[in-house]
């Protein structure tokens, strides 16, 4: 059985349909990557999932059971995680009080609370910065913080929105790196990136949204010679 | 230590204050600056910490002052129970108000809260067979009660200073206990950003409920206390809307989301408002405004919060 | 079927006032993203300012009204320019707080110097109404409404036709887009506050002689005002306008056909359920 598995989810945004019957599954320490162009339904799948939005019909299970019409906090109680495309850290906190925030959710003690929160930022290479405010972070250093900061909740599934939009090359590398370390610690991962290099690189397979249709659904070295995909989205990257 | 030391210090003054006058305008005053400190405490928790700016709390005064009465008055209960039963009204009443009123976010919730508590003021003005309306409701005596085997002067302010002392520093208690505990660090994560709190695993709708709860019931106790010091309580003295932005005031001006903020600025609004009420008619509502606009302008962490960036400041120069 | 007609017909009449102090509020919503809680005082000095010039120089407000809306128009001016201006960009609860303390400071202000009484204005011509049809009009209130739809529909124009008024729709729209279009947001915001006020003040000359006048009515009149700015969406101007008639018509059936008592509380109850299921207003043309 999948860990994850997304059936006909479907969600109308007045009248445009911005997901449309999108089936897909994530299996257990698997990196999955997300593509698709702009305006291809990537973020709004996420918000499906983690339960910001309501989705007009289909469903998700995890580990068999729904989490669909769950409210976002039991979505990440049941272990799904995410960060967002335009970060949301808590600006006028520190930054350790950023991930004990979230730790909090598994260990009501302070202490212990921010032990684990340290042992997070440390994971995120940002243990240097812990008592500094999260609004005077580098915009790769809050990326960061978001990871960890979702680390924080124990998850089994991290979804993660554009995590390398925005870096340099150096940043970008460091980046997958930390990604490979995520899995490594046995968590899967859902990616939504625009980096083809990072996300073909690191990916163990990669699912094509177009107009909110799965277009594609294979390992990058398949993706890359599908035809729809090409016509669909990569002719449009070979011209940028 | 010298912190403990200054605490124990503080604590001394206030429980000796009432018997170092007798003049019984400073111990009125002493204890509308320990009414105002609590409604502003209360209004804090969810106001200051979360963020949640209530225009509408003199719903839950108004609530507690007209459980406390007509739980006396009706079924002769005592009317210290019936204070205490007033705040739990209170805190009841924080779950249809904020079903309602937590949907909205921002001004749209402040906005929304002033509604509220109009639509009670008005239900409660006409209500009046069971609240006699705009007549009010008045205590005549107060029961005879002993303490230490001493019978308690009703007629004394003393012993209503001790009652609003200990409400006062129960809310304090309080708002230091959750601002250190896990409770504190959501209510300020809610009040960063809803969307990030929820995504940190923090059920947002219950956390503020529970702080509504909470700043609830202190304001229906606070209610409670003033029919039981005034003895007279009518739907425009206890649901006006300018209580409901006093509230706002105190803990704004004293340093909006800290523990000892609203006592700050109780202290600083109750005791120079009287020196301009003695002036003039209203002088002192005329000082709060113009003294909201100063802060918001230059002290945007209100006065004790500007005081404790430099104590910390004067400690750690490193920090 | 009479009475039906007579509160009908009280209900446009004050509805268009109301119409009016609520465009002041919205527009300065639209362009600056704040709610101004003072927006009530700037009524409550109209309707002294009619008061004094007929007390004090026998000036039926009717006429005076030509002094005190450019009067208001240079007092926005200069609330905006010396109080506001620094504080709207440091957040909208910063604000709405601001605002709070500043309608606090002027209502207690106008208490010193006015006393509460509650006053009137006594216009010779006010005593008998006119009876068109049967129905009875006050004629101050007839008066007040023609000159209500004058100005809405003058504004209508300025903002329609003129530079500053594109500017200014332009500015509600997309303030970062106006500002990259040449428009000079700053200004432009000083512009509306302004006009706002001036909307504010000069409602209140109108009103003066029909409602009582005391120095803390603004707060009534600014709770009203956000009922109807929520009705129409925040921001819009023809919601506005119709929000305006619309709370005025329901509070004066309600008080012929519910009750007196909650005749206020109908207004409120609407709010709040518009505020919940329809945050855009009830046209859906506001932006929550």
């Amino acid at each position: 059985m999948p860990l994850l598995r997304a059936i006909a989810l479907t969600k109308d945004f007045g009248g445009l349909r911005a997901v449309s019957s999108l089936s897909f599954d994530l299996h257990a320490g698997e990196i999955l990557g997300l593509i698709g162009p702009n305006g291809a339904g990537k973020t709004t799948a996420f918000n499906l999932i983690a339960g910001f939005i309501p989705a007009t019909s289909g469903d998700v299970l995890l580990d068999g059971l729904s989490v669909l019409g769950l409210k976002p906090h039991a979505v990440v109680k049941r272990g799904i995680a995410r960060t967002f495309q335009i970060v949301k850290p808590f600006r006028k906190l520190p930054v350790l009080e950023n991930v004990t925030l979230a730790a909090f959710l598994h260990e009501p003690q302070r202490d212990r609370a921010e032990a684990q929160a340290r042992r997070w930022l440390a994971f995120a290479g940002l243990e240097a910065q812990a008592e500094r405010f999260a609004s005077d972070l580098t915009l790769g250093e809050q990326k960061r913080l978001e990871i960890a900061r979702a680390l924080a909740t124990k998850p089994r599934i991290l979804l993660l929105d554009e995590p390398m939009g925005g870096l340099n090359p150096a940043e970008v590398d460091e980046a997958c790196a930390l990604v490979e370390r995520i899995r490594a610690g046995g968590v899967s991962v859902i990616l939504v990136e625009h980096h083809m290099k990072a996300i073909m690189r690191i990916s163990d397979r990669v699912v094509v949204l177009h107009h909110g249709v799965k277009i594609g659904d294979a390992p990058p070295a398949e993706i890359v010679q599908n035809r729809d995909v090409i016509a669909a989205y990569l002719g449009e990257v070979a011209h940028a | 230590m010298s912190r403990a030391l200054a605490a124990a210090a503080a604590g001394l003054l206030l429980v000796a204050a009432p018997l170092l006058t007798s003049n019984t305008f400073v111990q009125h005053l002493l204890i509308m600056t320990l009414f105002a400190a609590l409604l502003g405490a209360a209004w804090n928790l969810l106001g200051g910490y979360a963020g949640q700016v209530s225009f509408g709390h003199a719903t839950f005064l108004g609530l507690g002052a007209y459980t406390t009465m007509l739980l006396h008055l009706r079924l002769g209960l005592s009317p210290w129970l019936a204070l205490i039963a007033g705040g739990l009204l209170a805190a009841l009443m924080a779950v249809p108000f904020g079903w309602i009123c937590f949907r909205l976010r921002g001004p749209y919730f402040s906005l929304a809260t002033l509604a509220v508590a109009e639509i009670t003021r008005l239900v409660v003005l006409n209500w009046e067979s069971l609240t006699a309306g705009p007549m009010g409701l008045l205590i005549t005596t107060l029961p005879a009660l002993t303490i230490f085997g001493k019978p308690v002067n009703w007629e004394s302010k003393v012993p209503f200073y001790y009652v609003i002392l200990i409400l006062a520093a129960l809310v304090t208690l309080a708002t230091w206990r959750i601002s250190r505990a896990r409770l504190g660090a959501y209510l300020l994560a809610i009040r960063e950003d809803m969307d990030s709190a929820e995504a940190a695993g923090i059920d947002t709708v219950r956390t503020r409920v529970l702080a509504l709860a909470l700043s609830a019931f202190f304001v229906g106790t606070a209610g409670g206390f003033y029919a039981i010091y005034f003895r007279y309580i009518d739907p425009d003295a206890v649901f006006a809307i300018a209580l409901s932005v006093e509230m706002v005031f105190v803990p704004v001006v004293g340093g909006i989301a800290t523990t000892f903020g609203p006592i700050v600025g109780a202290v600083f609004l109750t005791t120079l408002g009287e020196v301009f009420r003695d002036r003039f008619q209203s002088g002192h509502l005329i000082f709060y405004g113009f003294f909201m606009m100063i802060v918001i302008r230059f002290l945007p962490d209100g006065i004790w919060g500007r005081v404790r960036t430099l104590l910390v400041r004067r400690r750690a120069p490193n920090v | 079927m009479e009475t039906f007609v007579q509160s009908l017909v009280s209900g446009i009449l004050t509805g268009a006032l109301y119409a009016m102090i609520a465009v002041g509020l919205t527009i300065v919503f639209g362009v600056m993203r704040i709610i101004n809680m003072a927006h009530g005082e700037m009524v409550m000095l109209g309707m002294f300012g009619a008061f004094w010039a007929h007390h004090s120089w026998h000036l039926d407000p009717f006429v005076s009204i030509l002094i005190w809306t450019p009067a208001m128009f240079a007092f926005g001016l200069a609330i905006h320019r010396f109080l506001l201006r620094k504080i709207i960009p440091t957040g909208e609860l910063n604000t709405l707080l601001y605002t709070a303390g500043l309608s606090l400071l002027i209502a207690n202000l106008a208490l010193l110097a006015w006393s509460g009484d509650y006053r009137t204005i006594n216009l010779d011509y006010a005593l008998k109404p006119a009876r068109p049809f049967g129905i009875a009009v006050p004629i101050p209130l007839a008066i007040a409404f023609g000159i209500a739809l004058l100005l809405t529909t003058a504004l209508y124009f300025f903002l329609t036709r003129t530079d500053t008024g594109r500017a200014i729709r332009a500015t509600a729209q997309n303030p970062d887009s106006a500002a990259l279009m040449g428009v000079n947001v700053a200004r432009i915001e000083s512009i509306t506050f302004a006009l706002g006020t001036a909307l504010a003040g000069a409602a209140g000359v109108l009103l003066a002689p029909s409602l009582y006048l005391y120095p803390t009515v603004g707060e009534i009149l600014s709770v009203k005002c956000f009922v109807i700015v929520v009705l129409g969406g925040l921001g819009s101007v023809p919601g506005a306008i119709v929000g305006g008639i619309l709370l005025s018509i329901v509070e004066s059936l309600g008080a012929v056909y519910v009750s007196v008592a909650y005749k206020d509380a109908i207004g409120f109850v609407l709010f709040l359920l518009v505020l919940l299921f329809r945050p855009g207003g009830l046209w859906g043309t506001g932006r929550a």
